[in-house]
C-alpha cells in the first residue's frame, strides 16, 4: 500500500427529510483495493456521489494528492483522474467496443472521426489490461462480463488514478469474475487506488486490502481485510449475526408428488429439450452461468416468451393427478397455479409507481371485486395482512413501491403470488440487488413457504445460495440441462463440472 | 403550506387540482377586470364557455383513458367532425329519424376506437402512427361520405326535431353541464373503481410487469382506446347540438384543446397517472380561455398559439416534476 490519495473527512449531506451522510471519514491509498460496505441506504452510493460531483456536500473536506477539491460534475471528477464503473453498463449496444470507449472524445482528422486510430488506442489498452476483445465488435454482441472489461478500459483510458467499482460482480459469473478480479489486482499493481462497493462477502475477502463500513449514513469503522473475519463484517454492518443454516440434505420427503412436470421443452436457442420434475414442497436450484438458459426456461414455462414444443403437466389440485396444460401466455400460466418473480423486479416484478395495495392484488383483481368494481376495503384487509406476515417494512399499504427497499419491493411481489395463492412459484435471482440483512429474510420466506407445501423452483447465479438453498438442483448450460443432484450430494466442484459441460 | 397539504380533504382533491380551481377563478377575474363589458355580459360569455365545455369536456375526458395507458390519439377531433358529418348526412340526405342518427353518431366513435385500439394492443402499432393515420382517415370518410358538403342540424325553432338543442340547454337551464358531470363522474369510477381503470392505470405505468401479473394487458389497453372512440362520438353530438353546423376537413385543433385540458389536470404523458377531476377543470380553464382570448378581440389563431403554448408548459410542469421526484 502507497501513500493516501484521497481523503474524505467529515462528509455531510442531508435531503428534505434524510440525513444522507453524517461526517463520513474515507480515505484511500495509491495500491490498495478499498471495499465500502453496508446494507442497502447505508449511504455508499450518496458518499461516492458527493466524491464525483453528482451531489453537493453539505459541509465536509476531500482531499486528493494533498489538494483540497471539489468537483461540480462527473467530467471535472474524470478529469483529474476519478472514474466510476457503474453497476448497470452504460453502453451503446449498435456502437462499436472502441467507439464506445471513445465515446464523447473520438480522436478526429480534419473533420472526420479517425476511426483507425480509436481502434489502435483500444487494442493498446486491451493490451494493458491482458484482456482479449476485439475493438471492431459491437457492443451488443459480447456477453456481460466482457462489456463490463470494456467500462473498464474506458475508465482507465482516462488516465485514472482512483477507480470506483460499483457492484461490479452482480451481474458476472464466477469465471468472469476471476477474470475482473485479475484486471482488479493488476490495476492496484500499477499503484492505482480503488474503491469496491459489493454485497457479496466472500469477494471482499478475496480481493480487498481494506474495509471501511457503512450504516444509515454514518461511518462505523475501517479493519484490515485479512485480520477480520466474514462475521466481524456483517456484525458491523447489521449489527447481529445472519443466515440460514445451509442444507445438508433434501427437507423435502421422497415421496412427495410431482405437481410440475415439463417434458422437451423447446424455446429458441437458449432452451434446449429441457426436463424436470418438481415436487411439492421442495426448492429446485437452477444452477449455470450466466446465459445457461435458465431464465429462458422460466419464461418459457410461464408463457412470458412462445415456445417450440415441449409438454407442461401440473398436478390438478382436486384430484391430485398430473394433468397437461397449455400455456400460451402468462394469464394461462396463472391460472394453473404458477408465479414468476423475475430477476430485473423494477421492470417486470413490481410496478413502482403505484401502491403497495395495487401491486399487491394485480395477479388476481378478480378476487377482490364485486363484478366490474374493485373492492377497495378487502383489497387494503389483505394487503394488510400480508405486510404483518411478511415483515414488510412500510409506513402503510397505500405507500408507493418505489419508496421501498429492493428487499421490500421483492416481498410486494412474493405477497403478490400468495395473494393469488400460487401454488408454484419461480424465483430467479430472488435476492439480487438486496442487501445482506433482507436477503436472510426472503431465505426464511422461501424456506417457510417450501414447509407449508408451496413448491419452489429458484434460479441462482450465486453458488452459496444454491448451496444454502435448494433440496434438488438441476444444471443448465448453454441452453441444455447437463445435470440434476441431490443437495446431499452436491458440491461446488461438481455443480461447476456440469455448468461447463458443454463450453469447449 | 406543508400543513394545508396534509390536510386530509385537500390531500383527496389533491393539490395541484386546488391551484387550478384557484386558477381557473383568478382568470375569470381577471377577465371580467381586463375586459370591458366581459362582467356585464357575463351570462353570455359563461353560456359560450359552457358551450365549448361541453364537446370538449367528452374528448379530453376520453384521451384522459389512451393518455393513461402511456399512449396518446391525436385522431379525437377528426373523429368527432367524421362521427358528425355521417350522421348529419345520414338525416339530411337519408332522412334517417334524428334519434338513429345520434345513435350512429357514437357507433362511428366507437368503430373508430376499436380500429385505434385494436391496432395498437393487438398489432403493436406505436399509439402516434395509428392516430395519426386515423386522423387522416377521418378526415377522409368524412369529406368523401358527404360529397364534401357541411351537414346541417336542427335548430331550437325546428317543429319536431327543436328538442336536439335542449340536450345543451333547456329554457336557459344548462342540461349539457348535468349530463357532462354525470359523464365525468362515470369516467371517475372507472378509472379508480373497476378492474379496466386499474389495469389501464397499471399497465401505463409499467405494462411488461401487469403482463408478467398474468393480465390480458391487450384487452384492457383497447378497452381504453374505446372508451376513446365512444367519448368522441359522445362529443360530435353535443358539437351538432350546440353549434347545429359541422363541415368536412376540419377538427385537428380541438385534439390540442382536449389533450391540453387533460395534460393540465395532472394527467401525465408517461401513462399510469391520470385525474378525472383535473381533466374537467383543464377543460373549464381551456374553454374560458377560448372565450376570453375572442372576448379580448384577438381571433382563432391567437387561440391556437395559446393552445400549444398550454400544452408545452403543463407537459413540461409534468416532466420537471417528475425529474425532481427521482
Amino acid at each position: 500500500m502507497g501513500d493516501v490519495i484521497l481523503t474524505m473527512k467529515g462528509i455531510d449531506k442531508s435531503f428534505p427529510g434524510v440525513h444522507a451522510l453524517d461526517h463520513v471519514d474515507f480515505e484511500v491509498r495509491r495500491g490498495e483495493v478499498h471495499a465500502l460496505m453496508g446494507e442497502n441506504g447505508a449511504g455508499k452510493s450518496t458518499l461516492m456521489k458527493v466524491l464525483t460531483g453528482i451531489y453537493k456536500k453539505d459541509s465536509g473536506t476531500i482531499t486528493y494528492e494533498g489538494k483540497e477539491v471539489e468537483f461540480h460534475n462527473t467530467r471535472e471528477a474524470q478529469d483529474a483522474g476519478i472514474v466510476i464503473v457503474h453497476q448497470e453498463l452504460n453502453m451503446v449496444g449498435d456502437l462499436t467496443v472502441a467507439q464506445n470507449i471513445f465515446i464523447g472524445r473520438e480522436p478526429v482528422k480534419g473533420i472526420r472521426i479517425d476511426d483507425k486510430k480509436m481502434i489502435e488506442d483500444s487494442k493498446a489498452l486491451f493490451d494493458k489490461l491482458k484482456i482479449e476483445i476485439d475493438p471492431t465488435a459491437k457492443m451488443k454482441d459480447l456477453t456481460v462480463g466482457k462489456q463490463q472489461m470494456c467500462e473498464i478500459a474506458k475508465a482507465i483510458s482516462h488516465n485514472a488514478k482512483v477507480i470506483i467499482f460499483d457492484e461490479p460482480s452482480a451481474a458476472l459469473t464466477e469465471k468472469e469474475i476471476d477474470d475482473l478480479f485479475a484486471i482488479i489486482r493488476d490495476l492496484r499493481a500499477q499503484n492505482m487506488g480503488i474503491v469496491y462497493i459489493s454485497h457479496r462477502m466472500d469477494e471482499i475477502k478475496v480481493i480487498t486490502d481494506r474495509v471501511t463500513v457503512m450504516r444509515d449514513g454514518g461511518y462505523v469503522g475501517t479493519l484490515i481485510t485479512k485480520d477480520c473475519t466474514k462475521e466481524d463484517i456483517i456484525n458491523m454492518m447489521v449489527g447481529r449475526v445472519i443466515y440460514e443454516e445451509p442444507k445438508t440434505h433434501s427437507m423435502c420427503p421422497p415421496d412427495a408428488p410431482v405437481v410440475l412436470k415439463v417434458e422437451n421443452l423447446n424455446a429458441g436457442r437458449m432452451v434446449q429439450d429441457v426436463s424436470f420434475e418438481l415436487h411439492k414442497g421442495e426448492i429446485l436450484g437452477f444452477s449455470g452461468l450466466m446465459g445457461a438458459g435458465r431464465t429462458e426456461t422460466a419464461r418459457a414455462i410461464f408463457g412470458a416468451d412462445p415456445k417450440q414444443s415441449g409438454k407442461i403437466s401440473i398436478m390438478n389440485k382436486q384430484t391430485g393427478k398430473l394433468e397437461e396444460v397449455t400455456i400460451n401466455s402468462p394469464v394461462d400460466a396463472v391460472k394453473a397455479g404458477i408465479g414468476y418473480l423475475s430477476e430485473d423486479r423494477r421492470r417486470y416484478g413490481v410496478v413502482v409507481g403505484k401502491s403497495i395495495i395495487e401491486n399487491s392484488t394485480l395477479a388476481c383483481l378478480e378476487d377482490y371485486s364485486h363484478g366490474i368494481f374493485i373492492d377497495k376495503a378487502a383489497e387494503k384487509k389483505v394487503t394488510e395482512k400480508y405486510i404483518e406476515e411478511l415483515a414488510t417494512k412500510t409506513p402503510g399499504p397505500d405507500q408507493l413501491v418505489m419508496n421501498l427497499s429492493g428487499g421490500n419491493q421483492q416481498k410486494v411481489v412474493i405477497a403478490k403470488w400468495l395473494v393469488k395463492n400460487s401454488d408454484i412459484l419461480i424465483f430467479d435471482e430472488p435476492t439480487r440487488g438486496i442487501d445482506v440483512g433482507a436477503k436472510n429474510e426472503i431465505y426464511k420466506l422461501m424456506n417457510k413457504l417450501a414447509s407449508e407445501g408451496k413448491s419452489i423452483i429458484m434460479i441462482s447465479s450465486e453458488m452459496t445460495e444454491i448451496l444454502r438453498m435448494s433440496d434438488r438442483i438441476v444444471i443448465m448450460c448453454e441452453g441444455k440441462k447437463t445435470g440434476e443432484m441431490d443437495i446431499a450430494e452436491a458440491t461446488q466442484e461438481s455443480i461447476m463440472d456440469k455448468a461447463t459441460r458443454n463450453i469447449k | 403550506m406543508e400543513k394545508f397539504k396534509q390536510n386530509p380533504v385537500v390531500k383527496k382533491i389533491g393539490f395541484n387540482r386546488i391551484i387550478l380551481i384557484g386558477v381557473l377563478i383568478l382568470m375569470y377575474i381577471v377577465f371580467c377586470v381586463a375586459i370591458k363589458g366581459f362582467a356585464a355580459a357575463g351570462a353570455d360569455h359563461l353560456m359560450n364557455t359552457l358551450n365549448y365545455v361541453y364537446f370538449l369536456g367528452f374528448l379530453s375526458l376520453g384521451v384522459t383513458f389512451s393518455i393513461a395507458t402511456g399512449g396518446i390519439d391525436f385522431s379525437i377531433g377528426p373523429v368527432m367532425f367524421c362521427c358528425a358529418l355521417i350522421g348529419g348526412y345520414c338525416f339530411n340526405s337519408y332522412k334517417q329519424p334524428l334519434g338513429l342518427c345520434i345513435f350512429y353518431i357514437v357507433l362511428v366513435g366507437l368503430a373508430f376506437g376499436i380500429f385505434n385500439g385494436y391496432m395498437i394492443a393487438y398489432q403493436s402499432i406505436p399509439p402516434f402512427i395509428i392516430s395519426m393515420a386515423s386522423m387522416n382517415i377521418a378526415k377522409g370518410i368524412g369529406a368523401v361520405f358527404t360529397h364534401v358538403n357541411s351537414q346541417s342540424f336542427p335548430q331550437s325553432s325546428d317543429p319536431v326535431n327543436g328538442w336536439f338543442t335542449r340536450i345543451v340547454s333547456y329554457d336557459g337551464f344548462p342540461v349539457g353541464l348535468v349530463v357532462f358531470t354525470v359523464a365525468a363522474v362515470i369516467c371517475g369510477i372507472i378509472m379508480y373503481n373497476t378492474k379496466a381503470g386499474r389495469y389501464i392505470l397499471c399497465l401505463g405505468s409499467n405494462e411488461e410487469a401487469v403482463r408478467l401479473s398474468g393480465v390480458d394487458t391487450r384487452k384492457y389497453k383497447m378497452i381504453a382506446y374505446v372508451i376513446c372512440g365512444i367519448c368522441a362520438g359522445i362529443a360530435a353530438v353535443y358539437f351538432v347540438a350546440t353549434y347545429t353546423t359541422v363541415q368536412p376537413g376540419y377538427g385537428d385543433q380541438y385534439n390540442n384543446e382536449a389533450i391540453a385540458g387533460c395534460v393540465m389536470g395532472g394527467t401525465s404523458m408517461t401513462g399510469g397517472i391520470a385525474s378525472i377531476l383535473g381533466t374537467v377543470i383543464g377543460v373549464f380553464i381551456i374553454s374560458l380561455l377560448q372565450e376570453g382570448i375572442l372576448a379580448f378581440g384577438f381571433g382563432k389563431d391567437i387561440q391556437l398559439i395559446v393552445t400549444g403554448i398550454i400544452v408545452i408548459v403543463a407537459v413540461y410542469a409534468d416532466v420537471t416534476a417528475r425529474r425532481r421526484k427521482n
